[in-house]
């Protein structure tokens, strides 16, 4: 597929890379030269130098033969401009834009009556909202991700010195009787990523990820000596902007005493006229001595939500050393997410990499049915339906021979019946598979696994 | 810049020797042809396939791209290794080559495409490797990593790293957006030009073994032939002909061969502005020199420009392909021909040297300078035909005509250390490292390289490597910046 992204951002870079990966041809149009010459060099894709909302610039970027036009500027105007250029001087298939204004709904809206027809809108402040409202309730789970409509969950924990599976190998977390369907995937130590087996210890420090069905979530976290908080009694928001109005209003309906910091006086105002329950204080979160009075100790969840990574780091620190049960970060920048990690800061939520799983969900629609991004690009969870005839349906997972650094994480049966697999289970044609695997291995799955699905719809 | 990985750089070197190993197997129908029993090339090939798979399926397969400073050094590495392993047939023939030094120089020499030879009588050497001759200008003329990426699918990892660093031609534009694509579409157009060539010799009356080697050598822009008296050997007018107008195609960028041939956009090939300089000196200087040898040498005038168009266009595209010793001619012929080989073809194309267009932007930088001079506080943007030279370029042409006079410069002082002759040393040097062949003194088409000591013959190696890269990937290579941590 020829793919034209639109911008040469971080996020931008990112999916560049994947889908070039994928064996797609992509053109990046960026309007900084010093960028462009980075991209360049770091990317096997053609980098335009200009503006792309220019129509000679898009013309350049021979936009008249893509297949998709993912529009990723930091302008949503030039976003929805690129989008509307293509949809005249072009017939390309797909169009993607990401837009950042909170009246992204509006958007949709006026777009369609337009006649401007957009394919996916990516509003990263939900994707990150709804993100947040998954793990505010389980203290020392990282995040949890759906698959199969939420009957299989992937949740990730840090190993806590202090925790009973610190230095357990994975067998014997086995041998000590945990809930029947759940598995140790994967586990992030610094910079490597390890399908384990079962002599693979759990160090402290390392960030593991664990596959099981939406009934026994929470049976496992017990198992694995994490709290659950039936109720969540307080929530303490750092920042108002979007995300943090947002998490806000979700959070109002479901009884949640909610308390939101914000500098500026005229935003406060303003936040306070939209949120009806939470009190928004006008106050710098990140000062210790304001933390320490608003009784931080015992809160439910500290969510620091600025648009300033550095005091996200600082005041999730803060907040964690003061005693909140949950803390989240936001971070935009993806290098400081490993050393978020390191730092302590078990969830963190970037906009990026939410935009980027996205983006990648929607170019393999149809093949893939949902997909997550670790880190940077070290690993994915992938769920595929499985195909009649291809070469893993009707045998056990000891027969199939997987590519190195995947397993499968999880079986959902069409009848509803999720298996957690542990060697003998045998896969079925229309059951949707969960994969964990190393990122290079990706391609090699999807296509050994729908070799003939895909032939059948062409 | 990143660590660098010897086992990633081994394995791929290991892919690069297999693949090797596997072309030196295409000589061998000649062969069996001449001389029937096994060939060096056999003994080649399978010490070069041994290698290869000890590396490729000894090591563990890289798990992540190769960063620049891999790029850089696998470049080097598989060119080095190239020449060595593609040495080996030349030193199995000890009846040829009394030496490795001889063998390497000989591979050297076809792998960069210089065309440069030890050897004196080439018609009685074996036609197989009178074939691996020109076969391995042919592997080299287009750029032998570049034919990796077309090709190999592990070389897609880092293939932009090499790509950069073996195609460094200022106006190397990225045709497709994947540089694979790149490499398919520019050896495609490599292997139209070598089949017409083939058929166009064919047509003028050559045998088929004579017309495949010459067309081998001609679009490569090397210089291999399979005589001794080189192209002069067939005396044919439309044989030089059409040699002529190959040398030239091949010393045009490939970008534009696309354009032409690809895209069918003519005008885009003919109003190109390096195109037209080149063929402006090409013509101008051929008229000068087939004026000088009329009127002071006795040539009739038809002979005399039949002659200097030859001698010109070969030296010029840096092939080295010849039809008279031009070692013999008077002195001022024989330096506006020194002059040509530091200019050499376009960029992004097969030719070696500076290239016309740096050439000219050279020129328009001191013009620059000039204007400097007298308006103090003006700003003056360098323009070459339609474009506007960014300031970056302007300074990496400065540093690469530096490192270039610097090589040469070095290249003479070691060449007089080791006993040639001034003049002798100054034009080995420059058609080395230009990549032409046949020098001038006594290194001319009839003496050939043969004679000079072999410490010269290691340092002429080197820069024919050096060279093909355009300097920059080589000596990095050996500045202590590079291997800092």
């Amino acid at each position: 597929m020829r793919i034209l992204i639109a911008g040469g951002g971080q996020a931008a870079s990112l999916v560049a890379t994947r889908l070039i990966r994928e064996g797609n041809e992509v053109v990046l149009v960026e309007q900084n030269p010093e960028r462009c010459r980075q991209l360049e060099e770091t990317l096997d894709a053609k980098v335009i130098q200009g503006n792309a909302a220019s129509i000679r610039v898009l013309h350049e970027a021979d936009i008249r033969n893509a297949d998709m036009l993912i529009a990723l500027t930091s302008e949503d105007q030039i976003n929805v401009l690129a989008c509307l250029i293509a949809s005249v001087e072009s017939d390309v298939k797909f169009k993607v834009a990401r837009l950042r204004t909170h009246e992204v709904n509006y958007w949709r809206r006026i777009l369609q009556r337009a006649g401007l027809h957009i394919d996916l809108i990516i509003h990263p402040e939900t994707e990150i909202a709804d993100r947040i409202l998954r793990v505010v309730r389980l203290p020392g789970v990282s995040d949890v991700i759906d698959f199969a409509e939420g009957r299989v969950k992937l949740f990730g924990m840090n190993i806590d010195e202090k925790s009973w599976v610190a230095y357990k190998t994975v067998e014997d977390l086995d041998r000590a009787g945990p809930p029947k369907n759940s598995l140790i995937a994967l586990i992030f130590r610094g910079q490597q990523v390890i399908v384990p087996h079962g002599a693979e210890v759990l160090n402290p420090g390392d960030h593991v990820y664990i596959v099981t069905t939406a009934d026994d979530l929470e049976r496992v976290c017990q198992f694995m000596g994490l709290q659950t908080q039936e109720s969540l009694d307080r929530v303490y928001i750092l920042g108002g902007k979007q995300v943090g109005i947002r998490v806000a209003e979700l959070l109002e309906p479901q009884g949640v005493s909610v308390k939101l910091f914000e500098r500026d006086i005229a935003r406060c105002e303003r936040i306070s006229q939209i949120l009806r329950k939470t009190v928004v204080l006008h106050a710098d979160g990140t000062d210790e001595s304001i933390l320490a009075e608003e009784n931080i100790k015992g809160a439910g969840a500290f969510l620091a939500m600025t648009n300033d990574d550095e005091d996200n780091l600082i005041a999730s620190l803060l907040a964690r050393k003061l005693g909140a049960k949950k803390v989240v970060a936001l971070i935009n920048r993806l290098n400081y997410l490993p050393m978020a990690q390191r730092l302590g800061i078990n969830t963190t939520v970037s906009p990026r990499l939410a935009a980027v799983d996205r983006i990648l969900q929607f170019v393999r629609k149809g093949r893939v049915l949902s997909v997550t991004t670790f880190r940077e690009e070290e690993a994915e969870a992938i769920e595929l339906i499985a195909a009649e005839g291809s070469k893993y349906v009707g045998r056990s997972l000891r027969e199939v021979r997987l590519p190195r650094g995947a397993i499968v994480g999880a079986i959902a049966r069409p009848n509803g019946e999720v298996v957690v697999p542990r060697g003998e289970a045998t896969i079925q044609a229309g059951d949707r598979v969960i994969f964990c695997t190393l990122e290079n291995t990706v391609p090699l799955l999807e296509s050994a696994f729908l070799a003939d699905a895909r032939r059948e719809w062409v | 810049m990143g660590v660098i990985r010897p086992a990633a750089l081994g394995y791929i070197l290991g892919q690069f020797l297999l693949a090797l190993g596997a072309t030196l197997l295409v000589p061998l129908a000649f062969s069996l042809w001449s001389h029937g029993g096994p060939a060096p090339l056999a003994y080649a090939a399978v010490v070069t396939g041994g290698v290869g798979s000890a590396l490729f399926f000894g090591l563990p397969r890289p798990s992540r791209d190769l960063n620049r400073r891999e790029g850089l050094l696998l470049v080097f590495s598989i060119w080095l290794a190239v020449s060595v392993f593609g040495a080996l047939p030349f030193y199995f023939s000890p009846a040829y080559f009394s030496s490795f030094t001889d063998a390497f120089f000989e591979a050297t020499s076809g792998f960069t495409a210089s065309g440069a030879t030890i050897l004196r009588d080439i018609e009685s050497l074996p036609r197989d490797l009178q074939f691996w001759r020109c076969f391995s200008h042919w592997l080299g003329g287009m750029g032998i990593v570049l034919l990796g990426i077309a090709i190999l699918p592990l070389l897609g990892m880092g293939g932009m790293a090499l790509y950069r660093a073996e195609f460094s031609g200022a106006r190397s534009e990225k045709l497709k957006p994947r540089i694979a694509h790149t490499a398919q579409a520019l050896w495609k157009i490599y292997v139209f030009l070598t089949l017409a060539e083939y058929v166009a010799l064919r047509w003028a009356g050559m045998d088929s073994f004579d017309a495949l080697c010459h067309s081998f050598s001609t679009v490569a822009t090397g210089g291999f032939s399979t005589r001794t008296a080189s192209v002069g050997a067939f005396d044919s007018p439309l044989i030089e002909c059409i040699i002529v107008v190959f040398m030239l195609l091949g010393s045009v960028n490939f970008t534009l061969h696309y354009r032409l041939w690809v895209e069918r956009r003519p005008r885009r090939f003919i109003s190109d502005f390096e195109l037209r300089t080149l063929l402006f000196i090409v013509v101008s200087s051929s008229l000068v020199i087939a004026a000088i040898l009329a009127w002071k040498s006795g040539y009739a005038p038809a002979l005399a420009f039949r002659r200097a168009l030859f001698q010109v266009t070969a030296v010029t595209t840096t092939t080295g392909f010849t039809t008279d010793n031009f070692a013999q001619w008077l002195p001022l012929p024989q330096l506006i021909l020194l002059a040509l080989m530091f200019m050499g073809g376009c960029t992004g194309s097969t030719s070696g040297g500076l290239k016309t267009s740096r050439m000219v932007l050279l020129y328009k930088v001191v013009i620059r300078e000039f204007e400097r001079m007298v308006e103090r506080r003006g700003v003056f943007a360098v323009r070459v035909g339609k474009g506007v030279i960014p300031e970056t370029a302007v300074r990496s042409l400065l540093n690469l005509v530096y490192l270039s006079f610097l090589v040469n410069f070095l290249g003479c002082i070691l060449l007089a250390a080791s006993g040639v002759d001034v003049f002798t040393s100054i034009a080995a040097v420059a058609a080395a490292m230009f990549n032409i062949g046949p020098g001038l003194g006594n290194v001319g088409p009839v003496e050939g390289y043969g004679g000079l000591p072999a410490f010269a013959k290691w340092v002429l190696s080197f820069c024919m490597l050096a060279g093909r890269l355009e300097f920059y990937t080589v000596l990095v290579i050996f500045t202590p910046a590079f291997w800092q941590r």
